[in-house]
Parts: C-alpha cells; structure tokens; sequence
C-alpha cells in the first residue's frame, strides 16, 4: 500500500525536478535531489517507528496528492479579508501552496526586514543555500524530504542586526477546497540578526471543505540576542491533511516562542525542532489542539538543550471529543555540556467523551548533573465537582461544561502574544467547543 | 402559613451505607433553623441531598420545597427555584472569572422567570453593592473563581453569591469551619444582612460558635442520622456546655466536643 503511495510521490519529484532543472542553480538541484533520495531511502513512516507511534500516515501515502496550479476566485479574497490581520504588516497569501502576489502586501517594510517569495528569489538566483535546508535537513522525515524535493514555493525573511519590527509578518496559507488532492509544500526560511526582533503569524486555513495536503516547512535561525515569536494557526478544513515541521535554531541569548492552535485537519502533525545554538538562549514552546469528530492531532516537539545556561517552558494542552484523538510526544534532550539547563515540561489532555483518545508521551534525557528539570502529563474529563458547583448556582450542565472546557484551554489562548490573533483563535474555539455560547472568563 | 421546606422520613445511602436514617424536619418562610451534631452523623450528607449532588442514593421519603418535589430536579433547577448551598469547601476553578460565572448563574435562573438578562455593566454595579456586605474587594470578583482564595475569602465568596443570587432558602454548610475570629464576625454580619421573612435558612454547624452571631429560631440535632432533639437557641448552649454525649447513647459521634 505504501509503495503505490511512494512511487507517487517519487514520480512526481523527478518530473518536477526535470520540468525545472533548466536555469536553475547547481545547489537548488542538489537539494531537491538529495530530497528525493531521501524520500525513497526512508519510505513514509509506518507505526513501528518511535516518532510515529500513533500517527497512521497511509490515508496521506496511500493518495496521489500532487501541486496544483489554481487560479484564485471569489472565495479566496473573501477569505483573505476574513483573515488577514489588522495593521500594515507585510502579508504573504499562498492559494494551493502558490504564491498569489496581487492579494499580498509586501510594500513599506520597515528598513531592515526584507520579506520575498522564495519562487521570485530563486528566479532571480539569489544565493540562499546557506540560508535553505540550514535547519530542517531531508533526512529528518519523508515529508521533509518530499518539501525538500518539491522546493520551489515559501518565502525568505531576513531581519538586519539591530531591527525591531513593528508588526508581524503574516503568512496565509488558504486550501482551496474544490481542488482536489493539491499538494503544497511551502517552506518559509527566517533569519533574525542579531538582537533583532520579530513576531510570524502562519495560519493555514481552508477556504472551503476539501480534500487537500499541506506538507510544511519553517526554518527560523537567530542570532544572538534575537527574539522571534512565531504564531501558528492550524485551522483548516476537517477533510484536510496537514505535516508542519517547524526548525529553530537559536542563537546566544535569544529568545524564541512558539504558539501553535491546531484546530484543522483530519489528520494534522505539528513538529517543533527547537535547538540551542549557543547559551544563554530561552525557549517557550506552547500549543493547543482541539479535536473532535474523528480528528486525528499529531504534536511532536524536542528541545535539543546542546549548551549550557539555556531554559526552556513547554505546554501543550489537548481538548478531544467524540472519536477525536490527540497526541503528544514531547523529548527533551540535556546534553551533557549543558549546565544549568533549566527545563519545564507539561501536557495535559481533556477528553470530552468516552470514545476520545489522547496519548501523552513526555520524554526527557538527562546527561547532564546540575540541571533543573521537571515534566508533568495528565489526562482527564472535566471535574465533576466545579460542575456540581457551578450548576448548583443555575448554570445548566451543557454551560457549564462549556465553561470548564474554555477555561481549559484559556491558559494557551490566553498567552498567545497577539491580540488581534487570540482574537480570531477565541472565535474558533467559540464555534468549535461543545455548547459553546459565552464561555470565556 | 405553609412550610418553604418539608422533609418526610428521608432516608440516604451513600456507597451502600445508610447514612440518614428516616428525618423529619420542617422549615416555615423566614425560618433559621440550626442543625447540629458531631461528625459522621450525617449534617453534611443532609445538605448535599438537598442541592443535588448525585453521589447519595435516596432510598425512602421525600422533599418539598415550594410545595414541588425537590428530589426529582436538576441541581441547576433547584437554584432556578431559590434553593442556595454555602459549600463547605467552595470549589477552585481555574480560568472562570468569579464576576462572569456569577453573571452567568444569575441570568440563567432570570431566564427561566422570564426576566430580561443583566449586562455586563448592570451586573457590575449589582455586583457591587452586593460584595459591600461581606468587604469583598473588587479584585477578588475579578480573579478566577475562589483560585488561591484564604478560607476565609472563600467563604465570604459564598455569601456574596448568596447575596447576588437571593435565594429563598439558604443552606449553610459548616459556613464557620476554617474561619478566625475576623472572618467568621464579617461572614455571619453578611448572613445577618441576608435574613428575611421571605429567607429561610438551614445553618449547618458543629459548633455552637456561630450561632452566637446568627441567631437561630430553631435548633435540630442530628446524631447517626437521625434527627434526636429538637428545641430553641438554647439547645446548641445547652450542647456546647455538656458536648454530643450528653444527649446519650446512639448519638455519640467520634468527638463530643471541640
């Protein structure tokens, strides 16, 4: 069965390796090329590996996703106001994985943030293989080798020494929907110089229900004193497929968040590779994953701590109903250099029903003494005492259910750096959380 | 006049063991009934049967209240109808903002009279005048319900409820149990505050230490679940002086006196 699907994908990479290889650069070549070997080398992964343990990916392998050229409509730009946020920031907007240039904003940077298309970057043969594949290598995973392989779409955001951007770059990612089976592979590469700061806004969201596969990649290096938030919204259709694997490398004493809301997708895996570069660094990793149905919400993290004097915060909170499964596998790896790592783990997982499943595998590898580290997992249903409590005051039990589930996950939305994104994340949960009417705090 | 609450030969299960064992008791509008015993005789049982926690089996008897079948509502009905429980051990809940969940409550039950709901403004300025009653301050209606009050705190969170959500009969669980001098003088001046011809109120307490402050009509004594004197505030003197073993074989509970 996998084969079938293998074969497709391998197909694919070779012609579109071949339909491109004209003018194009020797490393670009090299690189897709080293995807491909990749992909064939590894497979898609079965169960019987570690990082995969729960998460089946044939209904991905065993269909023949491939890159569609769309032409955008209606729908789409209704979408784009929907969901672009306030402000002049510089918006990228990708229909299908394709770069729609005439619905982005890429005018009146603040000096010192460039932002690109990697399509119009590669054309115009910039030079980013330093900058390309730094951080997210082909050997991680079939699909990061499938992105490598497919390399063509994404986009480049480079941060000069020094600069402070005012707004967040923002990245809008739209599924079509009535395209069938399209495949994209967007890979956005950032590089924050030092003592830079900046804050990403990825939100990948279905602009009608479909069936569509979005194989991501991010790469995200930081110099020294950077710091980087990088916002994620996984909101697309239930019928959608979606891999995002996000790679950071963080500099000497910078700092870099992420928030991921993944709410989309049948099936959807969220990766963050996050390691230390240097000392000194501070990471926060948090997410939120609320599924029900028969949503499948893959959450896969590790912290490589390779240096001394780095902290990290992670928390990752799940909200699963009906058939819905969640799961967390969250490593965190001390080496043994790195003293005075400072590490905080935590998941902790709500189910909503009986047939709900959720899967907390917290994994922490010490090798070095003089850390400070602590993990915690739990899963749970709502505390039938706050229940009892809030409807012997005359909430019914269907609001205050609602109530307890919002408060739940209040503590992820709650730290999202960005009002105007919690915002549209708190309309989200509002439609999607059971009984759901005025449940916030 | 009709009794607010008529309790006829009530008897409880919980996990298999008969804890109430056949009560009687009556409580007429306007009434402050206080009743006592020793721990194990069944106070704290009689209170969650009566606001609906589903971990007791009632296996005989039954309850009216307003002349309707308690028993057979909703926790939530039973608070539309103006029944109110003081916990003992109000609940910490993390994320739900005190003020908002108190909104929530009150135009959930102002729903079902028909009455229009309260904004977000109206509600505030009820809120309070009411959180004036028991010197609750205004950060505390703003923090997540009861999350790292004192006991004290908690317990003056549940008369503010009580205050904002007027219930026709009160049931105070142990309301003075955690409390320091302080404490207990604030909260019992809220209760005092809240007494009414149209209010009853069921004071449930080991010690006769609160109600030197909130008075009662009528004191009960409950002793391995069975109701074994009824009598005035005198009673509960007449109990702090001699303890639960005075009233004789059958009522001992574990500890006579404080």
């Amino acid at each position: 069965m996998t084969d079938v699907g293998l074969q497709h994908y391998l197909d694919l990479a070779e012609r579109f390796q071949a339909e491109r290889a004209a003018g194009a650069p020797a490393w670009l070549r090299a690189f897709r090329q080293e995807g491909i070997a990749q992909l064939a080398r590894q497979g898609f992964p079965t169960s019987k590996l570690e990082d995969w343990k729960y998460t089946n990916v044939s209904p991905i392998s065993g269909q023949s996703f491939s890159p569609v050229r769309t032409v955008h409509e209606a729908g789409v730009e209704a979408a784009v106001a929907r969901l672009a946020l306030p402000g002049t920031g510089p918006l990228l907007v990708f229909v299908d994985g394709w770069y729609v240039r005439e619905l982005s904003r890429l005018e009146g940077l603040p000096a010192g943030l460039t932002v690109r298309s990697l399509r119009e970057a590669l054309q115009d043969g910039e030079p980013l293989e330093a900058l390309v594949g730094s951080r997210a290598r082909a050997d991680a995973s079939a699909f990061t080798a499938l992105n490598a392989a497919l390399l063509e779409e994404g986009a480049v955001v480079r941060v000069a020494p020094g600069t402070v951007c005012p707004e967040p770059v923002q990245f809008l990612f739209l599924s079509r929907g009535d395209t069938h089976v399209a495949l994209a592979s967007p890979r956005v590469v950032v590089r924050a110089g030092d003592n830079s700061e900046l804050t990403l806004v990825e939100s990948y969201v279905g602009a009608a229900p479909g069936v569509s596969f979005t194989n991501a990649v991010t790469e995200v290096v930081l110099g020294t004193g950077a710091r980087v938030t990088h916002l994620k919204l996984q909101a697309e259709s239930e019928t959608a497929f979606h891999i995002g694997g996000l790679h950071a490398e963080l500099g000497r004493d910078s700092r870099f968040a992420s928030h991921i809301i993944s709410l989309g997708g049948a099936l959807a895996r969220n990766e963050v590779h996050s390691v230390f570069g240097a000392e000194g660094g501070e990471c926060t990793l948090q997410g939120l994953y609320v599924g029900h149905g028969t949503q499948h919400l893959d959450n896969w993290t590790n912290l490589d701590h390779a240096h001394p004097r780095c902290s990290s915060r992670e928390l990752y909170k799940g909200v699963l109903d009906d058939k819905a499964r969640g799961t967390f596998h969250g490593k965190v790896l001390v080496r043994p250099d790195a003293q005075q790592t400072d590490s905080r783990q935590s998941n902790r997982n709500l189910l909503l029903s009986e047939a709900a499943m959720a899967d907390a595998r917290p994994q922490l590898e010490i090798l070095a003494d003089d850390v400070k580290c602590a993990h915690g997992a739990t899963v749970g249903r709502l505390d039938e005492q706050a229940l009892f409590y809030l409807r012997s005051r005359g909430i019914s039990r269907a609001e205050a259910e609602s109530l307890l589930t919002h408060a739940f996950a209040k503590e992820v939305v709650g730290a999202v750096p960005l009002a105007s994104l919690r915002d549209q994340v708190e309309a989200l949960l509002a439609r999607k959380l059971p009984g759901a009417k005025e449940g916030r705090a | 006049m009709k009794p607010l609450l008529s309790i006829k030969g009530l008897h409880v299960r919980v996990a298999g063991r008969e804890v109430l064992k056949g009560i009687d008791l009556e409580l007429m509008p306007g009434e402050v009934h206080a009743i006592m015993g020793p721990n194990g005789s069944g106070k704290s049982t009689l209170s969650q049967v009566l606001s609906g926690r589903d971990t007791y089996e009632v296996t005989k008897g039954e309850v009216l209240f307003d002349g309707k079948d308690l028993l057979s509502m909703q926790p939530e009905e039973r608070a539309h109808a103006g029944v109110f429980m003081a916990f003992q051990y109000p609940v910490e809940i993390p994320g739900v903002g005190n003020l908002h969940f108190l909104r929530t409550a009150l135009n959930a039950r102002r729903r079902t009279e028909g009455k229009e709901e309260l904004d977000a403004m109206d509600f505030l300025q009820l809120a309070r005048e009411k959180s004036k009653l028991v010197q609750l301050d205004q950060a505390f209606m703003q923090r997540s319900v009861n999350e790292g009050f004192s006991g004290g705190e908690k317990k003056r969170n549940e008369i503010f409820q009580m205050a904002v959500l007027e219930p026709k009969l009160a049931i105070l669980d142990e309301t003075d149990s955690g409390l320091d001098i302080d404490a207990l003088r604030i909260v019992s001046g809220g209760i005092n505050a809240l007494r009414s011809a149209e209010r009853s109120m069921l004071v449930i307490t080991h010690y006769q230490r609160l109600l030197e402050y909130v008075v009662p009509d009528k004191v009960s004594v409950l002793a391995n679940g069975r109701i074994v004197s009824t009598g005035g505030k005198e009673l509960a003197l007449e109990l702090e002086k001699k303890g639960y073993a005075w009233l004789g074989q059958g009522a001992g509970g574990k500890e006579a006196r404080p």
